[in-house]
């Protein structure tokens, strides 16, 4: 008996230890999975990914985290390359075991990584990823940018409705993002009613416009839509300079970067884009991004940061309400998101495809910056599909 | 329309013959195939980045690109393709891919990898002359490239060190036993060759405002098709083959076939065409 008694002290210590371990376990962090292009082509994205999602992870958790527990970023490059992005997603969700992920990367490396979540029931929330294909892959997969469809139809709307034009022409990068957005400009400009003299696919990564922009000249349309990155962009609007093109140029996301102002110089002047960012946004939450970003990075925020920066804030909102870790729970969570603040604006709700919906923002370059220049809200454009 | 679709398709060719004549000059002498030859093009990009702290003249810059370059040509000469000499050809093929890969990550690391602008100012403000056929910025590429192309053509045909080359080109060991210096020929090679693809980096960086890590990319493969078509190691061969693909390009994009042929797939179907018609090159005789 005196030797069993000798026990007592230590399973008392054992016994505290655990209750301060399970204290400690309290405070555990929640993993959240990031894709992000950091290199290859479109690395320069990759980082605005990177850099946009930390400060957002840094904003929760300096503000409390999840009730009490921080926010853990776990961040992969997937190159913007489907390949890669398939085995990301497997290390994120068996070896890392994350909760919820941000699907930080192009469309063609969401496209391929969707069904993988939803079979494995981790929620994916997709920054600025346009695909439609992408949130069709099932229940766990959200968008909080923009369906390229309907920015293309924004874009068109703007063309006809604000810029008045009667002929346009398309300059369509020839990848999921391009022809997503042409199919909705074209669909748009039917409606509308204004002609569409030609339209023409060039490779991404395209350096030379001048072909395409010597016959554009000569077609003379008042718009010309030109989807591209922002290299891309940049070198489009310079050569239409250089060459002397009149039409206006309609931009979309892909422009959305100070370093399309920075290549393109004052070829960049009133280039007009439809885009997912408003500079001179008044609300808190995308002014404390805006500025946080400023002085943290010492560079400029772009769209591509902003939408990505609200899919982690979609996932800490939802992560509070289901006051679980339960992939399933957080997906509950998310699809009941209501009216959330977001640096792009404000999230309503999500459609029962994922799909947010949200004002589209109309940006003009004026003095080496974007400024505001209309806002596309009507519902029967900026409403995504159902199904 | 058609002379300015024409002048756009020469300024392209002009630009893709200074980034392959390096290429094909060290296939001529050596039988490697020099992939990093890409990477000593955007190498030249990057200098001319640092180089503008110095001076913003597109000549300086230029000057001090090629210096770099063709030192760095030399280098890659001396410890990655000379130590593979003696091994099978795939051998220093794949050294040099390696190369290659390893140059544009270090790239990133070393600059970020964001686009950076290059801001050079051209003499006797050139690139403000724009007619309704030409813009400035093309006129600065197409007489750079003249100049270059013309010095390279006089080293070649004119100078004892372009006739050593055609020596050690046709057989090393007779070339060494008639008092060449092998050696220093193979190196002077790798200079003027890494030079010019310098040169062609700061050219392609003014024109289009932009200097990034992967810029070596396609001009790596595009210009492997340029020199094959215009016959390895043949040099007027693939001058003229670059200014074909570049005016071909120019004028292919735009009509109804660009829909479904890609630009930058058309180098390689004059590949394909090529090489079952003319295997030796366009120009090729052997």
């Amino acid at each position: 008996m005196r030797s069993s008694g000798r026990w007592v002290p230590l399973v008392a210590v054992i016994l505290l230890v655990g209750l301060l371990g399970t204290t400690a376990l309290g405070a555990e962090p929640i993993k959240v999975g990031l894709h992000a292009p950091l290199t290859g082509f479109a690395a320069a994205d990759g980082l605005s990914v990177r850099q946009s999602v930390e400060l957002a992870v840094k904003q929760v958790n300096d503000a409390g985290g999840i009730n009490g527990r921080p926010i853990q970023l776990v961040v992969y490059d997937d190159r913007a390359d489907a390949k890669e992005a398939v085995a990301v997603a497997y290390k994120l969700i068996e070896q890392d075991k994350v909760v919820a992920v941000v699907g930080g990367s192009y469309s063609a490396p969401m496209r391929a990584v969707a069904p993988i979540y939803q079979q494995a029931g981790i929620p994916m929330v997709a920054g600025f990823a346009v695909h439609p294909d992408i949130t069709r892959a099932g229940d766990f997969v959200f968008r909080c940018g923009m369906l390229g469809p309907i920015e293309g139809a924004a874009a068109g709307e703007v063309a006809g409705n604000v810029l008045k034009a009667k002929t346009a022409c398309q300059m369509t990068m020839d990848n999921d993002f391009g022809r997503a957005l042409a199919e909705g400009f074209r669909k748009r400009a039917g409606e509308l009613g204004f002609k569409i003299l030609w339209e023409s696919l060039y490779p991404l990564g395209e350096q030379d416009f001048t072909p395409y922009i010597t016959k554009l000249k000569q077609l003379n349309p008042d718009v010309v839509f030109t989807s591209g990155y922002y290299n891309e962009a940049a070198q489009f609007c310079k050569q239409a300079k250089d060459l002397g093109l009149k039409a206006q140029i309609l931009g979309e996301e892909g422009f959305d970067s100070p370093k399309f102002i920075e290549i393109a110089g004052k070829a960049s002047e009133g280039v007009i884009i439809v885009t997912n960012l408003n500079r001179d946004d008044t609300r808190p939450v995308a002014k404390a991004f805006i500025e946080d970003y400023r002085r943290l990075y010492k560079m400029e925020p772009d769209m591509v940061g902003a939408s990505n920066f609200d899919a982690l804030l979609v996932i800490a909102d939802a992560l509070r309400r289901a006051g679980s870790t339960d992939p399933r729970a957080i997906r509950d969570a998310i699809a009941a998101t209501k009216d959330l603040q977001g640096a792009t604006g404000v999230i309503r709700r999500f459609n029962k495809l994922g799909e947010s919906t949200k004002p589209i923002q109309v940006q003009i370059v004026k003095d080496g910056r974007f400024r505001y220049f209309a806002e596309v809200g009507d519902p029967a454009i900026i409403t995504p599909p159902e199904k | 329309m058609f002379w300015q679709q024409l002048v756009n398709g020469v300024t392209m060719g002009g630009i893709y013959a200074l980034v392959t004549l390096g290429l094909t000059m060290v296939y001529g002498v050596l039988r490697i195939l020099h992939i990093s030859h890409a990477g000593v093009f955007a190498l030249g990009a990057y200098i001319g980045v640092v180089a503008l702290r110095l001076s913003p003249n597109l000549v300086v810059v230029t000057l001090l690109a090629m210096l770099v370059c063709g030192l760095v040509g030399v280098l890659m000469q001396r410890w990655l393709y000379r130590p593979l000499l003696g091994s099978s050809r795939i051998v220093p093929l794949i050294a040099s891919i390696g190369m290659f890969t390893l140059m544009e990550d270090l790239f990133r690391l070393a600059a970020g990898p964001y686009v950076l602008p290059l801001p050079v100012r051209v003499p006797f403000g050139l690139d403000e002359v724009t007619t309704s056929v030409v813009t400035g910025n093309q006129l600065v590429v197409l007489s750079s490239a003249v100049i270059l192309l013309v010095l390279a053509w006089f080293v070649i045909n004119h100078t004892r060190l372009g006739l050593a080359w055609k020596a050690t080109e046709q057989d090393f060991e007779t070339a060494a036993a008639f008092g060449v210096n092998v050696d220093r020929a193979v190196a002077m090679n790798f200079l003027l060759g890494s030079a010019i693809a310098g040169a062609a980096g700061v050219l392609v960086g003014f024109y289009y405002n932009s200097v990034y890590p992967t810029m070596g990319s396609v001009p790596a493969y595009k210009a492997m098709a340029i020199a094959v078509l215009g016959g390895l190691g043949n040099v007027w061969g693939t001058v003229i083959a670059a200014l074909l693909i570049g005016i071909i390009e120019a004028f292919l994009v735009i009509s109804p076939v660009g829909l479904f042929l890609p630009r930058d797939s058309i180098a390689f179907v004059a590949l394909i065409l090529v090489l079952l018609l003319r295997p030796y090159g366009l120009f090729g005789r052997r």
